[in-house]
């Protein structure tokens, strides 16, 4: 929202010590966010009043004339100026030779061969207007020769204040809010707004408000004889800067009130309108908006209706037929409050998010529609003297809104605050806001204004955030927690998260990624993958939450495979499975096809390695069938601890992996991360190492057409005390070399213990039908 | 005789130099000090002598010999030591150095500060109930923040989180007071992506309930992260914010760190980066999580870890973290 400080400088009494440039850094700091100050009418200077005596046709073009003009000097000075609405006395800005316009010197310089002394303007050459349809038209009683800024208000600063900051601030929507709110952080005394009271000694309007619940206040005026509907200047300039453009008197004056209170109004051509009431839509009906555009109704959206007919969309945008001509001489007045949420809802539904519903949707005050109609009328009043009023100030007002009490006791303001703050300066920053404030022995009886009760000031906490930042937020010190020494219990997911994904970076020098929660859908269509989980709502791709973590991260995959060869990377996050969260650690190993072997066998010496060291365990792989049709059914296993499910090792189905990339091979990891927390660490249970040396055995066995997991499952069921250890220490071709340790921890082996292992051992593996060599 | 004997000498001192081979040195040393050596000739010679030449040279022989030998001795050790080179040693290879994702790299750096302040680390779901993520935390019905474009929700009832706070209602149900939480954690709004936004970010959430806990405590937390993170003082704002789970509520800002606070495209040319928000706990989430507001009070915080890591490394577009685009996160070598 953009703010005039010149506008705020009218509402505040003796404001001359006010820095206005940068008050706004403290305004971020005590109310809301800004995010800009700018100084405009600076760019220009030597700009006079000027009339115009003379006006001839320029010879030599076709559009342009020569001009004698007065400004203030002795003698009358030629301009030429191809601006079509010169005519002899009118009165306008001329720019001296030596003054600027947007930065640059202007001239003496001729025009076609004519000498042109300065220059006359249009407003949006002097950027105080967009109007560049001819020079300005001054008032006459404008003095020739005399500055423009000592008549029209355009040296300004104009504030950008940040929306979204001022979401739970309705009074904040204007610029009288915003005085107040300087007020209280300047400590100056806010003027009263110069309204004109109204005679209710005529009839009233016929307004019917259906919905009390939507609709909470409809104030309406007829007022006739608007003769005169032509904007002064100095609030055309302050519309220009504040981002609206003006119109016409009637239209600019109710934008004028919405920027200044925060009321949105809305002004009907007095000849259409019958009687109005206020009810929601037909489903299904179309209503044409004063923009042109046919919207769609529904039953939930608000509407004003004249005479049965669809007259405006409430709070939102009026409609073409009621639109004010240039011919309009009389209005109608609408200032109404309505519910936020059926006007945000129905904003939201419409696609149409104006000036006026943005301020509804922050629950505006009711109490603010007959101030805004008092205020609309003074000011119209000026520009117009005859105007008629022709009704009441027709007022549905079903529900009055009271200004709230709220006890807020000094006990709780110190715990928060962290400090005693004395009485009176508690007393002084609520006033200033606007609060009536009495002080008792431990306690504050506050009244909350209106303005403040429709939102943001409900309970004494907030009372206490609005004494805290107007006392200032930085002249807390900040003061260190003392709390007991309590053991607590301690979820330990981050740490083990964080150890996993370190070891796998740090010693496999893998590469963490994140991802997103869904699949990427173009992705699974090219792999004619067909995905059913849980929807995102009104998404159409990119929609599917995912149940397969490896699976989704082959976008990522695909990506790398433009840079690199082979890759490893992981992520550890959340899946979507049975329609429950799930953490999954998700490991892919990327490369060549013909390092499938490589690939596989690291997958599993990286699991393992992580079960062992975080959780002391060791896993076993068992064959799985898979039912993931776009993984491997040959080559995926199933991950077991302690004969339990903790995760899978697969390859992605040869098809799909060369869509992802020609010649590469994917295998994929997926532990079951909440299964891995929960598991218990092994305890480590010491044992003596023997005193006596050890004897190691190397065994060569065929494996024939078995498989590895068939002689492990050999090598299990054979018994000998002797045995300390063994392992799988070579492969050569289909030959394995398996190696034994043997001792004792009471003797040295003689040679029959070892001659007895061997004999019992060879004759073991041979009745199983294998071939060994010692 | 004085000079044959440092004849002998140097000439070793020679031969010695330009031996490298172990069997050269075993050659050279049965020729100096060996049976048939000059030194050993010289010393059976020395019984014919006269006893004054015995006695002028006999010391003199022996101390030679002595020394030839210890030459010898040394440079046998010499070639012990020595390992053979037969290989290029200038020869240098690059290291393959793994990475963790930048937000992991600060999520554990600011755990592990709270957690030197007594804080515990927490975590909840990603998909979430309406109740956690908006009912409990004293988001109405009919609030904004509940709007179809700001919140995934899905065809199951639930929602992906929109914020980490749904943490503070589960640690009060699974804790009680007093408390002292943080929970690091994923977040999704339903954005479109640019430079500067993101549909799934991290959050950092914090909770803190005793008796008497107030503003200045709040405060104090969040200076002591922000400064311990940036290993430096830098420049900190905080002003009023809105969100209806504290009250009061404050937004906490920090000196944009791309642009030094001049403005630039990823502070809006603000020059202030929103990091935190923050405030102390309403009264209707206490409630909510079954504690008593008039015996207990709290503050809550939530800190944009996404953001934070941005700023801290100068990552000056988003898209980047979601990315996974190892030529881009193998920087995070940690």
């Amino acid at each position: 929202m953009l703010i005039s400080c010149n506008k705020l400088k009218s509402y505040i009494k003796d404001n001359g010590d006010i820095d206005w440039l940068n008050i706004w850094n403290t305004f971020t700091i005590r109310t809301a966010e800004v995010e800009s100050v700018k100084e405009v009418g600076n760019t220009f200077d030597n700009v006079v009043v000027a009339e115009i005596l003379e006006c001839e046709e320029h010879p030599d073009s076709d559009h342009m004339h020569v001009l004698k003009v007065d400004c203030g000097e002795k003698e009358p000075i030629q301009v030429v100026c191809g601006a079509p609405n010169v005519r002899v006395g009118l009165k306008t800005a001329y720019v001296k030779v030596g003054g600027h316009i947007d930065g640059m010197e202007i001239k003496a310089r001729p025009l076609r061969g004519i000498l042109s002394n300065g220059m006359c303007c249009s407003g949006r050459e002097l950027a105080i207007s967009d109007n560049h349809d001819g020079i300005m038209e001054l008032p006459e009683d404008f003095i020739n020769g005399k500055d423009i800024k000592e008549y029209l208000p355009i040296d300004d600063i104009i504030v950008e204040i940040d929306n979204k900051s001022l979401t739970n601030r309705p009074d904040l929507w204007g610029h009288y809010g915003i005085a107040r709110e300087i007020c209280a952080i300047t400590k100056h005394e806010l003027l009263p707004l110069e309204l004109e009271e109204i005679e209710n000694n005529k009839k009233d309007l016929d307004i019917v408000i259906k919905n009390n619940d939507l609709c909470y206040r409809y104030t309406g005026l007829k007022i006739e004889n608007i003769l005169n509907n032509k904007t002064p200047l100095d609030m055309q300039i302050f519309l220009y800067y504040v981002g609206m453009r003006s119109i016409s008197l009637i239209v600019d004056l109710t934008n004028y009130l919405m920027l200044e209170l925060g009321q949105p109004m809305h002004a009907f051509d007095a000849r259409v309108v019958k009687n109005i009431e206020v009810g929601l839509a037909n489903e299904g009906d179309t209503y044409t908006t004063l923009d042109g555009v046919e919207r769609k109704l529904s039953n939930d959206i608000l509407m004003i209706k004249n005479g049965d007919k669809y007259f405006g969309i409430a709070g939102v945008m009026g409609g073409m037929d009621s639109e004010i001509l240039p011919d309009t001489t009389g209005v109608f007045l609408e200032s109404a409050t309505f519910n936020a949420g059926v006007i945000r809802r129905g904003a939201v539904k419409l696609g149409l998010r104006t000036e006026a519903s943005s301020r509804y949707e922050k629950s505006l005050d009711p109490n603010m529609t007959d101030i805004a109609i008092k205020r609309l009328v003074y000011l119209l009043r000026k520009e117009n003297p005859n105007i008629e009023i022709v009704s009441n100030m027709t007022d549905v007002y079903p529900k009055k809104l009271e200004e709230e009490e709220i006890v807020l006791d000094k006990e709780t303001l110190k715990i928060y605050m962290g400090i005693d703050m004395p009485d009176n300066d508690v007393k002084e920053i609520l006033e200033l806001l606007g609060f009536k404030v009495e002080v008792l022995d431990k306690e504050y009886k506050v009244i909350v204004p209106t303005y403040r009760c429709t939102k943001d000031i409900k309970i004494k906490q907030d009372l206490i955030e609005e004494i805290a930042r107007i006392y200032g937020l930085e002249k807390f010190s900040p003061k260190p927690l003392k709390l007991d020494l309590i053991s607590v219990e301690h979820e330990n997911i981050f740490n083990q998260e964080y150890d996993v994904k370190k070891i796998l970076a740090n010693k496999f020098d893998m590469h963490e990624v994140h991802s997103y929660m869904w699949y990427d859908t173009a992705l699974l269509k090219e792999l004619g993958l067909d995905k059913d989980n849980v929807k995102l709502l009104g998404k159409d791709v990119n929609n599917i939450l995912r149940d397969d973590m490896s699976l989704s991260l082959m976008n990522i995959v695909r990506e790398n495979f433009k840079n690199y060869n082979s890759f490893e990377i992981f992520e550890i996050g959340t899946i979507i499975f049975n329609n429950e969260n799930k953490r999954v650690l998700s490991i892919i190993l990327a490369g060549e096809d013909k390092e499938l072997e490589a690939l596989y066998n690291r997958a599993k010496m990286v699991v393992k390695y992580v079960f062992k060291v975080y959780k002391n365990k060791d896993i076993a792989f068992k064959d799985n069938i898979n039912e993931k049709k776009y993984y491997d059914s040959n080559l995926g296993k199933l991950i077991y601890v302690d004969d339990k499910k903790v995760g899978e090792l697969n390859v992605l189905n040869k098809r799909l992996a060369s869509k992802i990339a020609k010649k590469k091979m994917i295998v994929t990891l997926d532990i079951d991360f909440d299964l891995f927390v929960e598991l218990n660490k092994e305890e480590i249970i010491s044992q003596e190492v023997s005193k006596y040396p050890t004897v190691s055995l190397d065994y060569t066995i065929k494996i024939d057409k078995k498989k590895y997991q068939d002689l492990e499952d050999m090598l299990k069921d054979f018994r000998s005390n002797l045995i300390k250890s063994y392992e799988l220490v070579g492969v050569f071709k289909d030959k394995y070399t398996i190696r034994y340790v043997l001792g004792s921890n009471n003797k040295t082996l003689e040679q029959k213990d070892i001659q007895t292992f061997k004999d019992r051992f060879m004759s073991y593996i041979k009745d199983n039908g294998l071939m060994i060599e010692e | 005789m004085e000079e044959k004997l440092t004849k002998i000498k140097e000439s070793l001192i020679k031969e010695l130099d330009g031996v490298n081979k172990e069997a050269d040195l075993l050659n050279i040393k049965s020729m100096y000090v060996g049976k048939k050596s000059e030194i050993q000739e010289i010393l059976a010679s020395l019984k014919d002598m006269s006893v004054d030449d015995k006695r002028k040279y006999g010391s003199l022989i022996n101390n030679t010999k002595k020394e030839l030998e210890e030459l010898i001795n040394n440079k046998l050790e010499e070639l012990e030591n020595k390992v053979d080179i037969s290989f290029d040693d200038t020869l240098n290879y690059d290291v393959n150095v793994g990475s963790l994702h930048p937000v992991t790299i600060v999520a554990k750096e600011v755990t592990d500060i709270l957690k030197r302040m007594g804080f515990t680390v927490v975590s909840g779901p990603e998909m979430e109930s309406e109740y956690y993520n908006f009912e409990a935390l004293n988001i109405p019905k009919d609030h904004p923040a509940r709007d179809m474009q700001d919140t995934y929700y899905l065809d199951n009832g639930m929602l992906l989180r929109t914020q980490t706070s749904d943490n503070q209602i589960h640690a009060m149900e699974n804790y009680g007071a007093p408390l002292r939480i943080c929970a690091p954690g994923r977040t999704f709004r339903n954005e479109d992506l640019d430079a500067n936004h993101e549909n799934t970010f991290f959050q950092i959430e914090g909770m803190v309930i005793d008796k008497g806990v107030s503003i200045e405590n709040l405060m104090y937390v969040m200076q002591s992260v922000l400064s311990e993170v940036f290993k430096s003082d830098i420049k900190v704002r905080l002003r009023p914010g809105f969100f209806p789970f504290t009250e009061p509520s404050y937004e906490m800002d920090i000196s944009c760190v791309i642009c030094g606070g001049k403005g630039c495209p990823t502070c809006k040319n603000a020059g202030w980066i929103e990091l935190i928000g923050c405030g102390m706990v309403h009264p209707n989430v206490l409630r909510a999580g079954g504690i008593d507001p008039d015996v207990y009070t709290g503050f809550a915080f939530g800190i944009g870890l996404t953001r934070l890591a941005m700023m801290k490394y100068k990552i000056n577009d988003i898209r980047y973290l979601n990315s996974g685009d190892i030529r881009y996160l193998k920087q995070f070598n940690i």
